[in-house]
């Protein structure tokens, strides 16, 4: 009786979970798609017509925006990639490398915009690094430069560039443990291959394909960011998805199929680039081979610089915030603020609480139940793989809402809330936020549920214990630190979500995000960095709470048993980490 | 050329040594089995000599390849050839690239995998040439993995308990093929292992601590 409402509970929540996280994308399509080609009923358009197509291919900056965006998107890819595996293969295994990796989860936590903010503070012709070279060289004009906002969008690829490294060294780690780089090594220095050429040769053709999907969605945000860019990026004309989200804000109803066909046009030019990826991919490792085999020669990376680079501008925003917001004057080109003040923060304090408090509950109703549901859907698949017979949630789905454009999806959704009842945009801000929040919990929950030893359920069925009560008291308990760990990423992802808070709320509701964002525009930079500094403290918070609890809770640490005898044991192996 | 190793001992990390320094020097096409039991410090022996580096052991002595000291050469730089219990073959690439990535730079292009597609055709191996390391079988691996370790031209070899993994009916034949393999290329071969069957008939061996025997 018991097991069979236990049974039937899971069953109502998984089709609850599978509902809440699949189905707006059905509308999200639609939606686009309809008012794309001019069918948008509340606005009493009835017709089909490529009216937003024409207007769109009208507009005069059109293909220079658009060649900006694709410039910004394939080169910060290209060089996140670059960059990230050669800090691999100069740093992988060096006594200092768990350092590195420890502090791999406070870059990861600093939300884009709150570095974008940082970031603009650095490079501004008065920024930081301005002040630096003119108090270095004592020459005003040596700062005649800027990258932040440059035609070009050179300051954005920076930025993104820089902002992907860290993350692409994150996935990069379970990978690069499972290709057993330690035993490849030995192996192929016996052969006569140097470090440095069997990173290039032999470990780069095994690590691409497997960092493949990280890059799809590097290459995917990187397209599509529309908060970065708004701060850094360049402005005539901006990127392509900045042009269409100043389409959507127009107050003019009639520029809504233009923008819809834009974002339409937005979400091809994506699947194109992902493509693209994945022909690269195809071309260098498959087709066009013979270089792996072509004998010992490696170029020369710059792993250790490019290293300290990332590691020195992505951690120096947060000081640079914190020193903003407490300057009363900061006259150019002194190093400091001449004069302090704690007025900006007493004057914005009131509105703070009210705001900061939005975006806790937004982020932990979200992060809670996507991750809620995260788990059920892990645990559904693997029976259902036990199983053969029954149906898999195919993981392109769940990697939609990292992949596709947020402005795209969103669009749609939005259309389809004013039909259904807009007035609710509380519920709908949080639907959309548990929509972009479950990719990224279920695939921190990947790896861990994957390897979990089966074994011990089958062990504890056969003591008499129900499956709940075999989940509840012995998988669980195991997977905490890992279940503490995906809730703080679910937290810091709906934290950040710019687009899906403005545009379901109607501006309607303020989070840190979204005010960050408004205030980087204004001219004060105090208050600005105030914003930013919770923006990036806030998901800071809840990544410290998380480790904490799953250091305390987690009773039971996997000890990998390192096989003595295979020859990995002449390098030891890396046990950190695996909570990740 | 030949092998000399002197006076050396592998140091634990609470500066304990694991055995008492032993030399020898192996001659050209020579053999020479280091018996001990699991854990003795035969295998970190030898890849102290290889140059793999261990956090957890350190070593003191000196190796010599003819009168040239390797203690501070680059590992890639030593040229010796190691072959381990497990093949290691790279698992991207098929069973022919597998050979080409291991000759010497002076091969260039197409004669890369003419040379490999040979070396194929000597073992009788060639129908493999396409097949991926987890389509073949076990003893078809290590008979790959150690033509790939030749044909890096190493100057002398390393053998880690080579034969320990190979079924019974297996490992006679392929443990023969490979030294008659060393003794026609004329290199001095170190092997380890615990398993006195092991031992080339009338080859020299070391039995742990360390007695001639």
């Amino acid at each position: 009786m018991n097991g069979s409402i236990q049974k039937i509970s899971f069953q109502l929540l998984l089709i609850l979970a599978i509902f809440v996280c699949f189905t707006p994308l059905l509308p999200g399509l639609l939606g686009l798609f309809f008012s794309a080609f001019s069918y948008i009923p509340a606005l009493e358009m009835q017709t089909f017509s490529l009216t937003g197509f024409s207007e769109l291919l009208l507009w005069p900056g059109l293909h220079k925006s658009i060649l900006i965006t694709l410039f910004v998107s394939l080169s910060s890819t290209f060089l996140s990639a670059l960059l990230a595996f050669s800090i691999l293969q100069s740093c992988w295994n060096k006594a200092y490398w768990h350092k590195l990796e420890s502090l791999l989860a406070p870059i990861l936590a600093l939300p884009h915009v709150a570095f974008a903010i940082g970031f603009a503070f650095l490079f501004t012709p008065s920024g930081f690094i301005a002040r630096i070279l003119n108090t270095l060289f004592n020459d005003l004009g040596i700062a005649n430069w800027s990258l932040i906002n440059d035609p070009y969008g050179l300051g954005l690829i920076l930025g993104l560039t820089i902002k992907e490294i860290p993350f692409l060294l994150f996935m990069s780690i379970p990978l690069l443990k499972q290709l057993n780089v330690n035993s490849t090594l030995i192996s192929a220095q016996s052969l006569g291959y140097s470090k440095a050429q069997t990173w290039q040769k032999i470990i780069l053709p095994q690590w691409l394909p497997k960092i493949r999907f990280t890059l799809f969605a590097v290459m995917a945000y990187s397209l599509s960011v529309v908060d970065v860019a708004l701060v850094i990026g360049p402005t005539s004309p901006a990127t392509f998805p900045v042009l269409i989200w100043q389409w959507l804000n127009d107050p003019d109803l009639a520029t809504l199929p233009k923008a819809s066909a834009g974002a339409l046009l937005l979400l091809l030019i994506c699947l194109v680039l992902l493509y693209l990826v994945r022909f690269i991919e195809w071309l260098t490792i498959v087709k066009c081979r013979s270089w792996q085999t072509s004998g010992r020669r490696a170029l020369p990376l710059a792993g250790k610089s490019t290293l300290l680079v990332t590691y020195v501008i992505s951690l120096t925003p947060l000081p640079l915030l914190l020193l903003w917001s407490f300057a009363q004057r900061w006259p150019f080109p002194k190093l400091f603020p001449t004069h302090w003040s704690l007025r900006f923060w007493q004057q914005e304090w009131t509105f703070l609480w009210g705001i900061i408090g939005n975006s806790i509950f937004i982020a932990l109703i979200s992060a809670t139940v996507a991750l809620l549901f995260a788990i059920v859907i892990h645990e559904h698949s693997i029976r259902a793989i036990a199983a053969r017979n029954r149906f898999v949630v195919p993981r392109l789905i769940i990697s939609i809402p990292m992949l596709a454009p947020q402005l795209s999806i969103l669009f749609g959704i939005q259309v389809a809330t004013l039909f259904i009842a807009h007035q609710y945009y509380y519920l709908w801000v949080i639907w959309a936020h548990i929509f972009f929040v479950f990719p990224y919990v279920y695939l921190v929950l990947d790896g861990p549920w994957r390897s979990y030893e089966k074994r011990l359920d089958m062990v504890a069925l056969s003591l008499g214990m129900s499956p709940f009560k075999v989940w509840w008291k012995i998988k669980r308990p195991i997977l905490l630190p890992t279940l503490c760990i995906a809730w703080a990423v679910g937290i810091s992802v709906s934290l950040a979500q710019y687009l899906p808070t403005l545009m379901l709320a109607g501006g309607r509701i303020s989070t840190l995000t979204t005010e960050a964002v408004a205030l980087s525009s204004g001219q004060d930079r105090r208050i600005s960095a105030i914003y930013a500094l919770l923006q990036s403290l806030v998901p800071f918070f809840f990544y410290f709470i998380a480790i904490f609890a799953s250091q305390k809770t987690g009773i039971i640490t996997n000890q990998n048993t390192v096989n003595k005898r295979s020859v990995a044991h002449h390098v030891p192996d890396s046990k950190k980490s695996d909570y990740y | 050329m030949s092998l000399t190793v002197k006076n050396l001992t592998i140091i634990d990390i609470n500066k304990k040594q694991l055995f008492s320094p032993v030399s020898f020097s192996i001659l050209p096409g020579e053999i020479l089995t280091l018996m001990g039991p699991s854990g003795c410090g035969k295998s970190t022996l030898l890849s102290a000599i290889a140059g793999h580096a261990s956090i957890d052991f350190s070593y003191s002595g000196e190796y010599y390849l003819n009168d040239c000291l390797l203690n501070k050469v680059a590992i890639e730089k030593r040229n010796i050839g190691i072959l381990f219990q497990d093949d290691l073959l790279f698992p991207h690439l098929n069973i022919w690239e597998n050979l080409a990535i291991a000759l010497p730079n002076r091969f260039k292009k197409e004669q890369r995998r003419l040379v490999a597609m040979n070396t194929l055709n000597e073992l009788k191996l060639q129908t493999l040439a396409e097949k991926g390391p987890s389509q073949i079988s076990g003893g078809q691996r290590a008979r790959i993995s150690m033509m790939r370790m030749l044909l890096a031209e190493p100057t002398a070899v390393l053998l880690d308990e080579p034969f320990s993994k190979l079924d019974k009916s297996l490992r006679n034949d392929f443990k023969n093929w490979v030294f008659e393999q060393i003794r026609k290329r004329k290199l001095p071969a170190l092997m380890v292992t615990h398993d006195e069957s092991d031992r080339p008939d009338n080859g020299r061996c070391l039995q742990w601590p360390w007695n001639e025997k």
